[in-house]
């Protein structure tokens, strides 16, 4: 009995081993199937990490397939969480294997231009007829211009803007935002809904620790700054950085804002999606998702970012298609990259609704993608926006920004005291970096 | 030349016949997949791992051999003490704490009991669960406003707090968790083991007049110490590499963030979030040298109190 059940095991055991391994053997026939059967067709890879974006991604490769009869373009999916995109992509281009086109983003951008991973597009998009300087916004530009060559296609941005619940408001009697709010309107306001008594675990916004979104909008449009041109030393003892940083603190203070604890272990968007919140900034690109939240699709809306010390303040950043440069077919390669920056297949883009496109004619398409709701604050000043400083050392110096700021959004210790320290930790981060 | 040819080609034929080649390479064969995987998955990249401690490695593992440069940096690093600090805070309280539960589960459900099999099964479930998913819940469990922990002291009259942003309790939370986790497993072991203690030094123990807590202490402990040893190396080796409950736990806004970082974190960080894999791979080698040290320590003085006979 015994022995013909360790028979069985060893059997079955087997038999899974034989699976994997034909599987295994399969697959690979399947691509050389494809490779052999499309005879000429020349095959380049893609690489992108959004799942929401895939079937917009899959529309432009189908329309560009439709073009090009003898380019057959494969996507290759690979999730953003916990930096697996990066981590294969690194591994991969130092195989020699990275998709031939990828996106990329501008915390990459210098590093993946030094490890020379990217292809300059300079002559490519000189020669084509993408007129970038007429169609791109030059903030969007900028982000993947080094030494004045060209290492990406700007494929999308993303800014900010003010997100209200109006059933919060219509409870408490209270007026909705609108665009031409100031930061002082917003301070009074939130006060307003805390003084009509809102239900116990709600507050009128959040000032959660979040460069992007909150605290560098306001410090840019202050006039205070984060990195300078050189990119050798960082501008947190500016007074006018901090004022910019403190106006979220003193919304903490007033307890117009849950303390930062809570929204540690709440995020405030979890917190605005289950109806705790009044208001809350969020980029563009959370739109999708607060959209497919039944608990509150229907009661939101946004209004732009309010103005503060007489400015429209925002920060863009946003997304390129770069070229990888060990690629074995750089012309289709090139020639697909430069395609995605064209108005038809930023258009695509757009009307997928998930992103900005960053192409200047086909900005409009996203607000179009929800009438229903002020999708234009996210456009409206775009122009104006200020670009996310970034440098090679970006991950290390938001992980310290964080650490410290931490200390002064908690108020244990005072702003002036943290960012002292703050600037000391950053412009050694940044010797490190220069060396 | 030839002479030598010859002689070597005698003592190959007279030391294997045909038919222990045969076996030579049958056994070959059998321990391949575990030698390739060895090699490939462990030895090649532990030497790798090596000489990029000695390199400034960037992102496309483009090396620069930069000597003791990692060393001499990472001995001046506050970060690293720190993150020693919290690691060995963490090892010193859960493998203890987590070794005396599981010898009192284990001790519980070798009881004749009704369906022990069933309770075996529920502190088995943690080791078998995805850490990612287990971290998760309890870090829901912890949430301030809307916490079921909370919730529970609150039913008691107790104020209930941020339990992981708090500097002070933030990595006590996570070991809790950690040692619910490991419980079941070392319990099956520790099980295990208590299952081949023969039954009769019990009977004569009994018979002698030795009540149930004499004959725990006296018999169970001393005759489970071998594999009580083996329990407490694998759980000190885990405790020092613990990484995923922290890292699901507790984010970087946490006020907790510096009082929870551990080595592996560190070195996490270092070779993933800043492209420094030189770096990285020197508090890898770190890592690794306080490991072996304290396990080659554990060897030396089983010989004080692990019992063979």
């Amino acid at each position: 009995m015994k022995k013909s059940i360790k028979r069985l095991a060893t059997l079955g055991l087997l038999a899974i081993m034989g699976a994997t391994f034909l599987t295994a053997c399969g697959k690979k026939e399947e691509n050389k199937d494809g490779g052999t059967a499309t005879g000429k067709k020349t095959t380049i890879t893609f690489g992108i990490w959004d799942e929401k974006q895939r079937p917009t991604m899959e529309n432009l490769v189908s329309a560009y397939e439709a073009k090009n009869n003898n380019v057959n373009v494969e996507i290759q999916l690979t999730p953003y969480k916990g930096g697996e995109y990066w981590t294969k992509l690194e591994a991969s281009a130092t195989g020699g294997t990275a998709p031939d086109v990828f996106w990329l983003n501008t915390l990459h951008a210098e590093s993946y231009k030094d490890g020379g991973i990217l292809l300059d597009l300079t002559d490519s998009i000189a020669k084509s007829d993408l007129k970038l300087e007429d169609n791109y916004p030059k903030a969007l530009i900028s982000m993947y211009q080094f030494d004045g060559k060209m290492y990406a296609i700007p494929k999308d941005f993303d800014t900010n803007a003010l997100w209200y619940n109006k059933a919060i408001f219509d409870k408490a009697g209270v007026a909705y935002p609108t665009d031409d709010w100031t930061w002082d309107d917003l301070v009074a306001t939130a006060k307003k809904l805390k003084d009509a008594g809102l239900d116990a675990g709600t507050y009128p916004i959040a000032a959660p620790l979040d460069f992007q979104t909150d605290y560098y909008p306001t410090i840019y449009a202050n006039g205070g700054w984060i990195l300078n041109d050189d990119k050798t030393e960082t501008g947190y003892e500016d007074p006018k950085t901090q004022e910019g940083i403190q106006i979220w603190i003193d919304l903490i203070n007033a307890g117009l804002s849950p303390d930062l604890a809570t929204m540690t272990d709440t995020s405030a968007d979890a917190m605005f999606e289950g109806g705790k919140l009044a208001m809350v900034f969020a980029g563009s690109y959370m739109t999708p998702e607060y959209m497919s939240n039944d608990a509150i699709n229907k009661n939101v809306n946004l209004v732009e970012f309010p103005e503060f010390n007489g400015i429209e303040p925002n920060i863009i950043n946003g997304l390129g298609y770069a070229v990888y440069s060990g690629s074995k077919n750089k012309e289709a390669a090139v020639d697909f990259a430069l395609w995605l920056g064209s108005e038809e297949a930023m258009k695509i883009q757009g009307e997928g609704g998930a992103v900005i496109s960053a192409r200047n004619d086909a900005q409009q398409y996203f607000a179009a993608t929800n009438p229903d709701l002020n999708l234009a604050a996210y456009t409206n000043h775009s122009d104006i926006a200020f670009p996310l400083p970034v440098c090679k050392s970006s991950a290390e110096l938001y992980d310290l920004e964080a650490n410290q700021l931490k200390w002064a959004y908690s108020g244990e210790k005072t702003l002036a005291d943290t960012c002292k320290e703050l600037k000391a930790g950053a412009d050694e981060i940044l010797n490190k970096m220069n060396k | 030349m030839g002479d030598m040819t010859k002689s070597n080609v005698k003592t190959v034929k007279r030391k294997a016949t045909r038919r222990e080649k045969k076996e030579w390479v049958a056994a070959y064969i059998f321990i391949a997949p575990l030698v390739i995987g060895l090699l490939v998955f462990y030895i090649y990249p532990f030497i790798q791992n090596f000489w990029f401690s000695f390199n400034d490695v960037n992102r496309f593992n483009i090396t620069t051999f930069t000597g003791l440069e990692n060393y001499k940096n990472l001995i001046k690093d506050k970060e690293l003490f720190q993150t020693l600090g919290n690691t060995l805070k963490y090892v010193v309280i859960t493998v203890p704490v987590g070794l005396a539960l599981s010898i009192l589960i284990a001790t519980l459900l070798n009881t004749k009991i009704r369906g022990t099999s069933i309770y075996r099964t529920i502190y088995f479930l943690p080791s078998v669960t995805m850490s990612v998913a287990i971290a998760l819940v309890w870090k829901w469990i912890y949430n301030g406003e809307f916490g079921i922990l909370n919730s529970i002291l609150g039913f008691f009259g107790i104020e209930g707090q941020n339990w992981l942003s708090n500097p002070k309790t933030a990595l006590y939370m996570v070991m809790i968790v950690g040692i619910w986790m490991t419980v079941g497993y070392n319990m099956i072991i520790l099980l295990a083991g208590m299952q081949g203690i023969s039954r009769s030094y019990y009977e004569a123990a009994a018979i002698d007049g030795a009540g149930p807590f004499k004959r725990f202490f006296s018999i169970t402990i001393p005759m489970l110490t071998p594999t009580i040893f083996f329990v407490m190396i694998t759980s000190i080796i885990s405790g020092f590499q613990v990484f995923d409950t922290i890292y699901m736990m507790i984010p970087k806004t946490s006020l907790a963030y510096e009082s929870t970082q551990t080595l592996v974190m560190m070195f996490y960080r270092y070779a993933f979030d800043y492209g420094q894999k030189g770096y990285a791979a020197a508090i890898a080698i770190f890592i690794f040298a306080i490991i072996m040290l304290v396990t080659i320590f554990q060897f030396i003085m089983q010989k004080k109190w692990v019992n063979y006979d």
